[in-house]
């Protein structure tokens, strides 16, 4: 049983980190913001924590700090920017923030040593820590869903309108959701970083923004556990099934698509809408059940 | 020296324009960005090369396959990747995200397909003859690719504005559900116009392949980040805006590559991107009506 567990250990890891990431994802698609940011801000997380413990003998716990603080920062002056956008745009807008990101890792050399990346970061991040972090994290996007600004985000995302005229600054909300996303984004970078030994500017790139959307989408942005299950079946699929393995960013193609298509709330999601439903239709009186707007959300 | 970075500097801009006119196309017409444009770019090349190697070098054939390749791909992602998502609520944003799956399976297949390795046309397929103006060397595959981009923009615009097809497209663009209520076949001309698109980029990859002497399965990802840059600078849906961006942002970059340095053109290309976009996001050319569809007030 040890030496089992202890043989997944890595794939674990992986699953805890990408859901961190899944969440900074899924927290910005639940207010109906379109942001492709969460990578830049894991890059930020990650070079902030490698270059400070490597090159400045900080420690490891203070340099995961400084580098959701940085993220942080950059997605508050990210969030004045793209909160006055619609949709599509601020998914450009943040393309752009990943874009730049990537070029000054690979063009500041003197401090990102550019294309070779940073080796020999401490790792810091074991199981144990990791497993931590994501109970507070997963509390945190919990708590804040239970109260009015979870509904806020829900009521933006189904219609801006609406929302506008019952008085909640969209604005606003959105400025909020990307700032955390941006706290989300750099934990799961600065994470990746100190579990991971060595970081590459290529790997805070599209395969990343991929990554993290397929997460989302396919457990679902309205429910906390969506990030959760979404970063577990992606990481873990093509290692249990090693025939995807040659194949893994074809796979990873398709589930997307297939997802998008068939499942467009997810899986958590659209399970829940399922339980409510039958709640729904057990507590009325038998006969009528057909009638009523079955498609009431859930939560 | 400057003249002749000038001179390069408009060709790479033309098939930025080749490239970005089938983005915005899509965009102002389905209001979708197709993140898998780049594939489909990625494709023709590949097209293209494979046709020239079984027929022979031609440089007509290269283009009739890749722009033919192009589009009928680019039509079958509008029927697997984009159809089923039309029509729904917030459907920009999981067309986005369904292009995104797409090229993840387009780019991989052509990874396996060839081996990761960089192909090549073959030499001779464009005839190398040299010009001397005013100390200038010019090629003749220098002059062709900018008026080759001149003729599609022409034909683009007479297409869209002069004729029925343009008049059907343009009347979608506007209101997909007005323009089935008059009796237009909304799904035959969205098809029509992936075709157009997609015959863009596979164009644009054939003459890229040849241009640069280079084939392989990551050239499209770069240009899709430069016709971002390019249509937001132009205008999001402008035609004239796509030809004037991508000329402009093909100049600035080649300049800067042989004064600064090539990470420099990078940061400065996706700089400007992120200038345009806070400034004003509507671009260069951006109508009124843009406005509503980018900013909130």
């Amino acid at each position: 049983m040890i030496s089992f567990l202890s043989s997944y250990q890595s794939l674990a890891d992986q699953i805890l980190i990408y859901s961190v990431l899944a969440m900074s994802q899924c927290l910005v698609m639940r207010a109906g913001l379109f942001s492709l940011a969460p990578t830049a801000f894991a890059g930020i997380g990650a070079y902030t924590m490698a270059v400070l413990t490597t090159a400045h003998g900080v420690n490891p716990v203070l340099a995961i700090v400084c580098g959701v603080m940085l993220a942080t920062l950059v997605a508050a002056a990210m969030a004045l920017a793209t909160s006055r956008l619609r949709g599509v745009f601020q998914a450009v807008a943040t393309l752009a923030l990943v874009q730049v990101m990537v070029t000054v890792g690979l063009g500041w050399e003197s401090v990102t040593r550019g294309a070779l990346g940073i080796n020999g970061i401490p790792k810091v991040a074991t199981t144990g820590w990791l497993l931590l972090v994501v109970a507070l994290a997963t509390w945190l996007l919990w708590t804040i869903g239970r109260y009015s600004i979870g509904r806020a985000f829900d009521l933006i995302r189904e219609d801006e309108t609406v929302a506008v005229s019952l008085g909640i600054s969209v604005m606003r909300y959105h400025r909020f959701a990307m700032i955390l996303s941006g706290l989300l984004g750099g934990l799961a970078g600065a994470l990746y970083a100190a579990n991971s030994h060595a970081i590459q500017p290529s790997e805070f790139g599209f395969s990343m923004i991929v990554a993290g959307l397929t997460m989302a989408v396919l457990g679902g942005h309205k429910s906390v556990w969506g990030a959760l299950l979404g970063a577990a079946i992606l990481i873990s699929l093509p290692e249990l099934f090693r025939v995807f393995a040659e194949y893994r960013s074809v796979f990873q193609g398709v589930l997307l698509m297939l997802v998008i298509i068939f499942l467009p709330n997810g899986i958590v999601d659209s399970l829940l809408e399922l339980a409510h439903e039958r709640k729904v239709r057990r507590a009325l009186p038998s006969g009528d059940g057909g009638n009523i707007d079955t498609k009431a959300r859930a939560t | 020296m400057l003249l002749q970075q000038l001179l390069n500097g408009v060709v790479v801009g033309s098939v930025y324009a080749i490239f970005a006119l089938g983005f915005t196309l899509l965009f102002g017409v389905n209001n979708i960005l197709n993140m898998a444009h780049g594939s489909v770019f990625m494709w023709g090349a590949f097209a293209g090369l494979a046709a020239v190697t079984y027929f022979g070098p031609s440089f007509p054939l290269a283009v009739v396959v890749g722009m033919l390749a192009g589009g009928l791909l680019s039509v079958l992602l509008d029927i697997v990747a984009f159809r089923p998502l039309r029509r729904r609520k917030g459907a920009d944003m999981s067309a986005l995200l369904s292009s995104l799956g797409a090229n993840l399976v387009l780019l991989s297949l052509a990874q396996n397909l060839s081996n990761t390795k960089v192909m090549r046309y073959p030499f001779g397929i464009f005839p190398i003859v040299n010009f001397q103006v005013f100390g200038l060397r010019i090629q003749l595959l220098q002059l062709v690719i900018p008026l080759i981009c001149i003729v599609m923009v022409a034909a683009l615009v007479f297409l869209l504005y002069r004729t029925g097809l343009g008049r059907r497209i343009r009347s979608v663009a506007f209101s997909e559900s007005t323009s089935r209520l008059l009796g237009i076949n909304s799904e035959w001309v969205n098809a029509q116009v992936f075709f157009m698109s997609g015959a863009l980029a596979g164009l644009a990859g054939v003459l890229i392949g040849i241009a640069f002497n280079s084939v392989h399965y990551h050239m499209g990802e770069p240009f899709l980040l430069k016709a971002f840059v390019v249509i937001i600078l132009g205008g999001l849906g402008s035609i004239p805006g796509a030809l004037v961006a991508g000329v402009v942002i093909g100049t600035i970059e080649t300049l800067t590559i042989s004064y600064v340095s090539s990470a420099a053109a990078d940061g400065i290309t996706f700089a400007v991107l992120f200038l345009i976009i806070l400034i004003r996001p509507t671009g260069l050319f951006g109508k009124a009506s843009t406005v509503m569809r980018v900013q909130r007030q």
